[in-house]
């Protein structure tokens, strides 16, 4: 299995692997549904039925469907397929899933679209081209029986891999046709099934990769093993976008195993003939950095100027329905609370990882990437090569959560192997590089203030955010009105009925820099939102959930927020009797194009522990792919979760991240784990995310919950900070 | 205009100022046009505010740059016009427009037959995925034009739902 499965050779020993041999190889030692993972240039193989981009069929009747995304445990190497084997009417047990690659991409002139696994997008960006993929290669398949046979195709009937002529009962496999199939015109337009008839989406299929994870077998981007090949660990400056003054590698650059030391400007690489030698080595290089005017940056600092904006007299305008200052100054009650989350680092179990080798002009990598064609642009521009010579080698992610879609770990890698031109370099970072080197989550200072009439009903709610803009720093997006949507999110398309809403933003850039952390803005927002919801049913002397439903009118705007508050609260069996000391929160929030809601039921014991005794949480995702995964996904997504809400903090002293590796960054125990009960309560009609939505309500019900139970409302995170424990 | 948009203006033409390769450059002035949405305007839209119904065909430009682009904040871009550039038949001026940033017309050069070419090569900046367009007006009053889409593969949900 070796022999496929790892890169061993040059690329261009690789493209010429003759594909039968390479089949057979593959074929003796893989049993089943094996993912290829180092495939010979697919596209270019003439003796396999492609009846388009997305599905070759084999003579044996495997059908080999292409998945265009990253895999980095987030199930869509399962689910993207199984949308076009629905409309194959492919027999599932005779797929096999196989990587597109970024430059095929490029060089079909994008063929396989945004090849991107961000923003729980996968799905739901890209059903619509998956499904008439599958369909117009059935269509031709069931062409091609007609044609044998001499009947209409309108009777042939595609099902199991087969078609069938219905009135004599003959039918030839997928396999028997395939090669007349591939030879017709691609139909123009096709029908798509009636979600009724489907057969595949909506079964809980277990995701193809597994059993290569289960035996060790998967290849991740920091197993990549090239021969000949160096390794490379980096240090940045510990203060943001600090350089490299000068360094003195002079202790270090005849110890064994040392090849180079580089100064790259931005950072320092010890390149050595193991990791463990250069990461050793690299402690002892010493740096003189130029950490610039950031040097004092401080937690404090910060906050004062998140501070400042909320008392901004220019700010951006998110939202404006009514009148809300007019509103809010007739109120007959007015409630107010500031809610602050902090800068989280991703801590994604396998560090930033990224091999590279220049040879010549043509440059190959193997990035451990959630964007491969970003990999592609960024490796191409900092090595000065063509796009067009530059391969991305699919690999599965050990963990994403966003930090690896922005490819600054890449150009680092590829500046090294441009440096030690020729030669692989696989560039891993630490633990403690990728902690203090994130493009963090923004910390956010979030200012709520309502007005309530005499009888309780919100009249107007007023929103300020002052936070970093992750969209106008890292991406130097111009922001329309000035809103970044991600600072703003969950506040200017709140779903409750209120008559006067205003949401302004004041942007409070720091030094340091801020990106894409799982569920982005709804990792933060609706904390403060759905936690001031509860302050303003307990204002008004109302049930948290009746309160919410008021709010929540039964329309088109609406009611689907209303239908999963009800969906989860009635699972959750909201007002039934709950043991002494044991209290409930809930939350309902909305994102990626799906509905979600939460309660949680906690009790606090006189040491502050908080022990977590069930979670329901259930998300309405418009059609449901594979439930499983969903499961799958909110388990991993509660996890994440309370590891942030409980612990999930990165502070700043003087320029640099205070926290650096598990010790103080700590995650959630196996022990810890509370009963999570997943709710999958899909209306149909439309395809909404799965991967980031969960993490939206947990932490707004589980605080609302514990608030409950000590009878003290907690409006910053994470909970440490408030002197409580997670109790196992 | 606030002070954010002034410096934008600014760094825009500094940008330009620097990435010009000199030769085949006179003049050096991009300016403002009007704010926009971030929607994706039509080519007409693009175009006839300059072309305003003159003649207009889609040949003798290229351009040269790449199809990805990771950060749209700094692409680079080369435009070649196909011309004789004679005191009667030159390149008066190259525009490169946006589809999607708020200021529509990222650049003019403007352009004589002292340059002997017509080749112009900057950097832009990019607000997203976008169809571009690198318009020549002719000595004729005639333009010339080509289209090219770049794709920022800028990984994230810019959309905040």
């Amino acid at each position: 299995m070796k022999s496929n499965r790892q890169p061993t050779g040059q690329s261009t020993e690789r493209e010429g692997i003759d594909r039968r041999h390479f089949l057979k190889v593959s074929g003796t030692t893989s049993a089943g549904m094996s993912l290829g993972f180092f495939l010979p240039e697919r596209a270019q193989a003439a003796d396999t039925p492609q009846l388009n981009v997305w599905v070759e069929i084999e003579p044996n009747d495997t059908i080999v469907i292409r998945y265009a995304r990253a895999e980095m445990g987030q199930g869509s190497m399962t689910s993207a397929p199984m949308i076009i084997a629905e409309e194959l009417d492919a027999d599932w047990k005779k797929v096999r899933v196989e990587y597109a690659t970024a430059h095929e991409n490029l060089r079909t002139k994008r063929a396989y679209g945004d090849m991107a696994s961000v923003g729980s997008r996968t799905i739901r960006n890209s059903q619509e081209y998956l499904r008439k993929a599958g369909a117009t290669a059935r269509e031709m398949l069931v062409a091609a029986a007609a044609q044998k046979w001499n009947v209409p195709v309108t009777e042939c009937k595609a099902a199991m891999s087969k078609v069938t002529h219905i009135a004599t009962k003959r039918s030839f496999t997928y396999g028997q046709l395939a090669a007349e199939a591939a030879k017709l015109e691609a139909p123009k337009t096709v029908q798509l099934k009636d979600p009724k008839t489907w057969t595949i989406i909506g079964t809980s299929i277990p995701r193809v990769d597994l059993p290569d994870i289960v035996v060790g077998k998967r290849q991740y981007g920091i197993d990549t093993q090239l021969p000949g090949m160096l390794h490379a660990a980096v240090a940045a400056c510990p203060v943001f976008n600090g350089k490299v003054k000068s360094l003195d590698a002079s202790k270090v650059e005849n110890r064994r195993g040392i090849v180079k030391v580089l100064n790259l400007g931005d950072f320092v690489a010890v390149v050595a003939d193991n990791w463990w030698r250069a990461k050793e080595a690299l402690r002892e290089v010493s740096v003189d950095w130029d950490v610039g005017e950031h040097g004092t940056l401080s937690s404090a600092a910060i906050l004062s100027h998140f501070k400042a904006g909320m008392e901004q007299t220019e700010l951006a305008v998110a939202r404006n329905d009514g009148n809300t200052t007019e509103a809010l100054s007739k109120a007959a009650k007015v409630v107010e609370a500031d809610y602050f989350t902090p800068y989280l680092a991703h801590a994604t179990m396998e560090p930033m990882v990224c091999t590279a080798w220049l040879q010549g002009d043509k440059l190959e990598v193997w990035s451990s990437s959630q964007n491969p064609e970003a990999t592609l642009a960024v490796s191409a521009a900092t090595a000065g090569v063509p796009q067009s010579n530059v391969k991305v080698h699919p690999v599965q992610l050990g963990g994403g959560l966003g930090r690896k879609s922005p490819q600054d770990f890449t150009k680092q890698a590829v500046m090294i192997a441009k440096a030690m031109a020729g030669k692989p370099v696989k560039m891993l970072w630490t633990r403690e590089e990728e902690i203090q080197h994130g493009l963090y989550r923004p910390a956010s200072l979030m200012r709520f203030k309502a007005g309530l009439n005499a009888s309780g009903k919100v009249e107007a709610l007023h929103i300020r955010v002052s936070a970093p803009s992750i969209l106008a720093t890292l991406l130097k997006l111009p922001l329309p009105r000035g809103v970044d949507g991600q600072a703003v999110a969950c506040f200017n398309d709140h779903p409750y009925d209120i008559p006067n809403s205003l949401v302004d933003y004041a942007q409070r850039n720091t030094n340091v820099p801020v990106g894409f952390w799982r569920t982005v803005g709804h990792s933060q927002n609706p904390f403060g939102r759905e936690c001031f919801i509860d302050e303003l049913a307990l204002a008004a002397g109302k049930d948290p959930v009746a309160f919410r439903l008021d709010m929540l009118p039964n329309n088109e705007k609406s009611k689907r927020d209303r239908g999963i508050l009800e969906a989860v609260t009635k699972a959750a069996g909201w007002g039934s009797q709950l043991p002494n000391g044991v209290f409930r929160g809930v939350a309902e929030t909305e994102g990626y194009g799906s509905w979600t809601a939460c309660v949680c039921e906690v009790s606090v014991n006189a040491k502050n522990e908080v022990k977590i005794h069930r979670v329901v949480i259930g998300i309405d995702p418009g059609y449901a792919v594979n439930p499983d995964n969903i499961v799958a996904q909110f388990q991993g997504s509660v996890v994440h979760g309370l590891t942030a809400i409980f612990w999930g903090e990165n502070t700043i002293k003087e320029g640099r991240v205070e926290q650096s590796n598990f010790h103080d960054y700590r995650m959630m125990r196996l022990n810890e784990m509370p009963k999570v009960e997943v709710v999958i309560a899909p209306t149909g009609g439309f395809w909404g995310g799965v991967g980031e939505p969960a993490q939206a309500p947990l932490a707004p019900a589980l605080v609302n919950a514990i608030s409950a139970a000590m009878g003290k409302r907690i409006r910053s995170l994470p909970l440490k900070n408030h002197g409580l424990t997670l109790k196992a | 205009m606030n002070a954010e948009g002034m410096l934008r203006r600014k760094r825009l033409q500094s940008l330009l100022l620097a990435g010009i390769s000199w030769p085949c450059f006179m003049g050096q002035f991009a300016y403002a046009q009007r704010m926009n949405s971030g929607s994706l305007l039509s080519f007409d839209d693009m175009v006839q505010p300059i072309v305003q119904g003159a003649k207009i065909f889609k040949k003798d430009v290229q351009i040269e740059a790449p199809i990805l682009a990771d950060n749209g904040s700094l692409v680079p871009l080369q435009v070649t016009v196909q011309s004789a550039m004679t005191d009667l038949d030159h390149v008066t001026h190259v525009y490169l427009l946006s589809q999607r940033n708020p200021v529509t017309q990222m650049a003019v050069f403007h352009l004589g037959p002292r340059n002997g070419r017509a080749i112009v090569s900057t950097r832009v900046r990019l607000a997203g995925t976008q169809e571009l367009v690198a318009l020549a007006r002719l000595s004729n009053g005639e333009f010339r034009y080509k289209q090219m889409e770049i794709i920022v593969t800028e990984s994230a949900c810019v959309d905040a739902s």
